[in-house]
């Protein structure tokens, strides 16, 4: 072992290592690969694939139907209506986590102790399993024994068995509601360790010139925490499109709130529709992919002209 | 520098709200879930059980007997409780282990195909898990593994595998070499290296990538909805179906609840600074 070290052998052993190296890491790599390939792009590359053709186990055969399926959308009234009712969760949800987040990532921010004790207190609803969240809302929310009613009657207002889920409007903001509970979590963490990298220093300099709180967070803070909130914006919005859970337990697949992931699921596992079902999952997979990025651009664009 | 006390007074208030909002709706589950149905209805509302009880635990977990509409919901539970806790539990360990012996080629082997192996896995992380669902049905279906332990776990694996190996190539790209070369020097392998020197240091970084993918599995709703109907059925898709169409036994729900959410909130309170790690090294990719 101590040829090693004399300079012409470890380039050998090295030549040699080289080749067993590769064999050993194609072995380690292996597993990975294997679950990959087959239940990642390989279902990948058949949902587009099966999208062009019509798939349907009720029906016999699968001809080429070239983009029908993707023209099909567009007359789909039902469709149409998911699109609409995921895109107002999608602002409404984003906005609210954001706008929230933020102003919570700073709160917390300021603590001088027990800081970590209320970060996993605050962690909590991101952990727990979406559907269940959902029947813990719902329990809230219902209309007799609700503590949602319970509290406002308490409070004095004339809001004994109010049915929340009674009009479409107050039903989406209830499931909003559910939502950023859940999702919140993330763009506080993300946002305030961004907050935890400003030197402290900026600060002491800006208090010396007089600056008030307000404008230290303006122009110190913000500017520095922007790529976080790109960050936590794009995580927002993926998990906005992929909403589902909530929807589902807090007001069924009533077209009135359904979601464009509940309407694939539908069209396929209730419907059996396969190749319609694909042709939408790969465009929501567009579309939420290309809404991620126009904020990683935007952001990136202004901070580079600053 | 001393702050005013109106400005601590307005931090302290601002936390509390947030801690409310945060905890009230688990507190909220905890509560009903040992409350008795007859006072569920009463008003004003308690904001504590006036006589707590475990009549609803017992009637979930059998101890009374506990029949929903003619369906015994103690055996179902039971067994959902054990699908949860195996399926999230295998695809905890599978994918933890395979990522680790992966990000170890990734990080410290040379081999063709590398990057792009590397970049095509972790890329995945961009696919929403239902632009393959399909596909994935039909070919489970194919394959025997509808209701079956396996193929669900499989999933699981495959859709929080790419976090997770993210996650420990960043880790043991970290990690200093002095080390490995003087194990290697005395001639200890690459497994060797890899479970002994290795996996102890970059423990945190395993631990994150292990409860991401718990907290994960354990939530899954549309996945095993799809290959999960009967027998290997998890408390997420269990729960949900307690509100039947005629009645809704809150009770019931609350105290399945509380034992679906004790899980993740216990993780999060003992190993909340890896937790926090992992969500940040993921979110930031």
């Amino acid at each position: 072992m101590t040829l090693q070290t004399t300079g012409i052998l470890p380039r050998l052993g090295h030549g040699v290592g080289k080749s067993a190296d590769a064999v050993t890491a194609f072995l380690l790599v292996q597993p990975i690969l294997v679950t990959m390939g087959g239940l990642v792009f390989y279902p990948l590359v058949d949902t587009a694939w099966d999208s062009l053709h019509r798939v349907n186990p009720m029906q016999p055969g699968t001809p080429f139907v070239g983009l029908a399926n993707y023209t099909r959308m567009f007359s789909d009234r039902e469709v149409g209506q998911a699109w609409l009712n995921t895109f107002r969760y999608v602002g409404i949800c984003v906005l609210a986590e954001t706008v929230f987040g933020v102003l919570a990532a700073a709160l917390i921010n300021q603590l001088r102790t027990g800081r970590r004790w209320v970060l996993a207190a605050i962690v909590l609803p991101w952990a727990l399993p979406g559907v269940v969240s959902g029947v813990i809302w719902q329990w809230i929310f219902s209309p007799g024994p609700g503590l949602l009613n319970g509290l406002l009657v308490m409070l004095g207002f004339d809001y004994e068995g109010h049915l929340w889920f009674n009009d479409a409007t107050s039903a989406m903001l209830g499931i909003c509601t559910v939502h950023v509970w859940r999702m919140m979590p993330l763009t506080i963490v993300i946002v305030l360790a961004a907050m935890q990298t400003i030197p402290g220093e900026l600060y002491e300099a800006a208090r010396m010139d007089g600056a008030s709180r307000l404008v230290m967070f303006r122009n110190i803070t913000l500017p520095l925490i922007r790529g976080a909130i790109a960050v936590a914006m794009t995580n927002a919005t993926v998990q906005a499109f992929n909403l589902f859970d909530e929807a589902i337990v807090l007001a069924r697949n009533s077209v009135e709130t359904r979601t464009i992931l509940i309407q694939i699921y539908l069209e396929a596992f209730k419907k059996f529709n396969f190749s319609y079902g694909m042709a939408l999952s790969l465009t929501v997979t567009f579309v939420s992919l290309a809404i991620s990025l126009g904020y990683v651009l935007r952001i990136h664009r202004t901070t580079r002209l600053d | 520098m001393k702050e005013p006390r109106y400005v601590r007074v307005a931090v302290w208030a601002g936390v509390a709200l947030l801690l409310l909002w945060s905890l009230v709706p688990i507190y909220w589950t905890l509560a009903s879930s040992l409350t008795p149905t007859v006072e569920f209805n009463q008003r004003p509302i308690h904001l504590f059980p006036q006589q707590p009880t475990f009549q609803h635990y017992f009637r979930l977990l059998g101890v009374l007997d506990g029949r929903l509409g003619g369906v015994d919901v103690a055996s179902g539970f039971r067994l959902a409780l054990f699908n949860s806790i195996v399926t999230a539990g295998a695809a905890t360990v599978l994918c933890v282990l395979m990522s680790l012996l992966a990000a170890y080629a990734f990080a410290r082997l040379e081999f063709p195909g590398r990057g792009l192996l590397f970049s095509a896995v972790v890329a995945t992380l961009a696919v929403p898990g239902y632009a393959v669902l399909i596909p994935l049905f039909r070919l489970m279906v194919s394959l025997h593994q509808i209701d079956a332990y396996l193929g669900v776990t499989l999933i699981y694996v495959s859709a929080f595998l790419p976090l997770s190996l993210w996650l420990l190539k960043g880790v043991m790209d970290s990690l200093p070499r002095s080390l490995e070369d003087a194990a290697r020097i005395d001639g200890a392998g690459h497994m060797r290296i890899l479970f002994s020197i290795i996996a102890p240091i970059a423990a945190p970084g395993l631990t994150s990538a292990a409860i991401l993918t718990f907290i994960g599995a354990w939530g899954q709703y549309v996945v095993p909805l799809v290959f999960s109907p009967k027998n290997t059925k998890p408390l997420t898709v269990l729960i949900p179906e307690f509100a039947g169409k005629n009645f809704v036994d809150y009770g019931l729900i609350m105290a399945g609840g509380s034992i679906a959410i004790v899980v993740p909130c216990l993780l999060v309170v003992v190993l909340n600074r890896y937790l926090i790690a992992g969500l940040l090294a993921g979110s930031t990719k």
